[in-house]
């Protein structure tokens, strides 16, 4: 009697246990749904805003697929503001961002992960202290600074200074990275006889490649997107960057030119994407590949 | 290990200061001679953005000795991006801004007093209470030259159809006439006017000069102070009680801009929208085929056809040396003809007594003929020139009149607010 119901209730758990996972599984991918949903809704809007013509854009029940698809906003856009000029401009500051950000960051991200001691807790707390300031509070020193160093209105300027505000948290990402590859292998290394030269360039740098990776992209759209220090170190039109050339497109109290602001915000979202697509695949590919061998 | 450290902080130091000793007495001139001058627009739209360079191409071709370069900013930052520039010393020599905008450049010293500088011809073109806007102190900070009315955009076909009068310049609606209008505007599914209120201090304020209040007074020792008096409560009364007691005005509205509420318009289910004068532009452009409009005067009270406004100005940079000359390009870019030019760009009213005369301002069409009647009753916006005001704004008055508008707080608790509180930010400015 005990056992038939026993092995009558064990079937009813199983099933019970089923479906309140199957319940669960649906809810998680609910509301993976509604976040994806959040996320991509504005970026989806814009797309539809760039393509349709003014007279839709002031329709009272607007559709998300333009009835009367144009690239006039597209045209306008070009003809109005130099948007080459800027992408131009901000591609050199941003790569060139990134990649200086980069160079300096790996060696010390390394040195912070490997040597605890005062030194690596004072460059965390630094880390972690300088992300406090706003922009504001730095601008006007930095502006004096950059203006004694002849640097205002150089692209390298800003250069510098994307650096020097990206470096911080890239420090950080790759300090994680680096603290990621087992010290094991670096002492294999240096058994098999591998100087501590040999050691990083040949066994640390390709394990950190996917971090380097994700750490310049950060950094590239850091400075890809950043507004207000372009805004401010950069004077003369043919230097400003795309940020600054989309604020163009707005007036006076919120008022907005909005289909060519739509279609130049969109081309000016394409290199992240583009980035992104590439690039992601291989971070997270590089990252399971480490975590199967470990 | 440490030498090395302390070789390149010393090169670096080295590099530093050979960068710094480069600098030399940049006066603004080349080797040449030639005065260069950099003059910020905020002109943003495609017609106003072309009409200010070509008269930079034209000034230019005139007078070799004095370049102009055109910079183009933009309304969005400007405020931040001129005071880092002011701070920095690299602020550009002519300014376009608005003199709302002006109050703490003006009195950090950072906009030169034209006072001196400006020509007989400009100071007597543009009216005294146009000069009103950008007198801070004993200085005249700016030169106002643009400048846009409020006024109500209404759907041709749906007034008619109400058979309500149809207001002129000469003869507004009052504000008890609009409130019955928009009442009779409003049914199968349609409001007789939406407010669309995301910036409701300046609205407030502006409109509330026709009404008979000013809500920022002088007392003896010159000081601002607020009180709310009856006229106060007459236009911001009648906006609370078309949205909670008429219904016919779209609450829903009342947390949009301008440009959120013309969707609506357009598809009927406002009758009228109040907006800025040069919104007719976006109108034109979006409006569907065949949508007939109409400009309409804002409703006048007790202090008649009266608004508030703060125009687009040109100011010069205290730090610059060629001061003259700069003021000289205002000259020229304001002269009648090039004024007409300016406003007709960004579909606004000239302030220039002359070029508000021209025969292309005066005409029926997109009720151009309407705004430039309206001229004459524009007067500075009430509290401009205060010190405290941004604050007030942000911190007390956007919050009160928000929850006012929308019926969370009634006329007391309104008043209460705007003015206990507010005195007590204006004081901490003017100990």
């Amino acid at each position: 009697m005990r056992r038939g119901l026993l092995t009558r209730g064990a079937p009813d758990r199983e099933s019970t246990g089923l479906r309140t996972g199957r319940a669960a599984r649906t809810g998680q991918y609910l509301a993976l749904l509604a976040y994806l949903v959040f996320l991509a809704f504005p970026f989806v809007w814009l797309i539809s805003t760039a393509f349709k013509p003014a007279r839709e854009l002031g329709s009272l029940h607007p559709t998300w697929i333009p009835e009367n698809p144009t690239l006039d906003n597209f045209r306008q856009a070009f003809d109005e503001q130099p948007l080459l000029q800027a992408a131009g401009n901000s591609l050199v500051a941003a790569v060139s961002a990134a990649l200086i950000a980069v160079v300096i960051a790996t060696p010390m991200a390394y040195v912070m992960a490997r040597h605890r001691g005062r030194l690596a807790t004072a460059a965390t707390g630094w880390v972690v202290v300088s992300q406090a300031f706003p922009f504001v509070l730095v601008i006007i020193p930095l502006f004096l600074i950059l203006k004694n160093l002849h640097l205002i209105n150089t692209l390298w300027g800003l250069i510098l200074v994307y650096v020097v505000w990206s470096l911080p948290f890239a420090l950080w990402m790759l300090a994680g990275y680096v603290r990621a590859v087992p010290t094991e292998l670096e002492e294999a290394a240096a058994v098999d006889g591998a100087g501590r030269f040999r050691t990083l360039v040949s066994v640390v740098a390709p394990l950190l490649a996917p971090g380097i990776v994700a750490t310049a992209l950060f950094a590239f759209i850091t400075a890809w997107n950043e507004f207000f220090f372009a805004l401010v170190l950069l004077k003369t039109p043919e230097k400003q960057t795309l940020p600054v050339v989309l604020t163009h497109f707005l007036g006076a109290e919120g008022v907005a030119d909005l289909g060519p602001l739509a279609a130049a915000a969109f081309l000016a979202t394409l290199p992240s994407l583009v980035l992104f697509a590439f690039i992601q695949r291989r971070i997270t590919g590089g990252m399971t590949a480490g975590a199967v061998k470990h | 290990m440490r030498a090395t450290v302390r070789r390149a902080a010393t090169a670096v130091t080295v590099l530093a200061l050979l960068l710094t000793g480069c600098s030399g007495g940049d006066d603004g001139r080349d080797a040449d001679g030639t005065i260069r001058l950099r003059f910020q627009s905020l002109a943003w739209q495609k017609e106003s953005v072309d009409a200010n360079k070509q008269l930079v191409k034209e000034w230019n071709a005139a007078h070799p000795d004095v370049q102009v370069e055109y910079v183009q900013g933009s309304w969005d930052s400007v405020h931040d991006q001129l005071l880092t520039s002011f701070e920095g010393g690299e602020a550009p020599d002519v300014i376009h801004d608005a003199s709302d905008d002006l109050a703490d450049f003006a009195y950090g010293g950072y906009l030169a007093d034209l006072r001196p500088l400006l020509p007989e011809r400009l100071k007597a073109d543009i009216p005294e209470q146009s000069w009103r806007t950008t007198t801070f102190g004993e200085g005249v900070h700016g030169v106002p030259f643009l400048q846009e009315p409020r006024v109500l955009i209404a759907n041709t076909k749906l007034l008619k159809a109400s058979g309500a009068r149809t207001p002129t310049p000469e003869r507004p609606w009052s504000w008890e006439e609009f409130r019955q209008v928009t009442k009779e505007l409003t049914g199968q599914g349609r409001y007789g006017i939406a407010w669309p209120l995301k910036e409701p201090v300046s609205v407030s304020l502006n409109l509330g000069l026709s009404g008979g209040g000013r809500l920022f007074h002088r007392d003896g020792d010159g000081k601002a102070v607020l009180r709310f008096e009856p006229g106060d409560g007459v236009v911001t009364g009648t906006i609370h009680d078309q949205v909670n007691t008429d219904r016919s005005a779209a609450r829903s509205a009342l947390g949009m801009g301008g440009s959120d509420a013309l969707p609506g318009f357009f598809g009927g289910r406002y009758a009228m929208l109040p907006l800025g004068f040069s919104y007719r532009q976006q109108i034109i452009q979006q409006a569907p085929e065949g949508f007939e409009w109409t400009v309409l005067p804002m409703p006048a009270g007790a202090g008649g056809a009266v608004q508030g406004v703060s125009p687009q100005t040109l100011s010069v940079a205290e730090e610059s040396p060629h001061q003259k000359e700069a003021v000289a390009f205002i000259d020229f870019l304001l002269r009648p003809a090039n004024m007409v030019r300016l406003a007709r760009g960004d579909w606004m009213l000239p302030t220039g007594t002359e070029a508000l005369a021209d025969p292309s301002l005066r005409v029926a069409e997109h009720g151009w003929a309407v705004g430039a009647a309206l001229a004459e009753g524009l007067r500075p916006a009430p509290a401009q020139s205060v010190r405290g005001y941004p604050e007030w704004k942000d911190k007390v008055a956007t919050p009160a009149y928000q929850e006012f508008y929308s019926g969370a707080i009634g006329a007391d608790e309104l008043s209460n607010r705007l003015v206990e509180d507010g005195n007590r930010v204006l004081a901490r400015y003017q100990r």
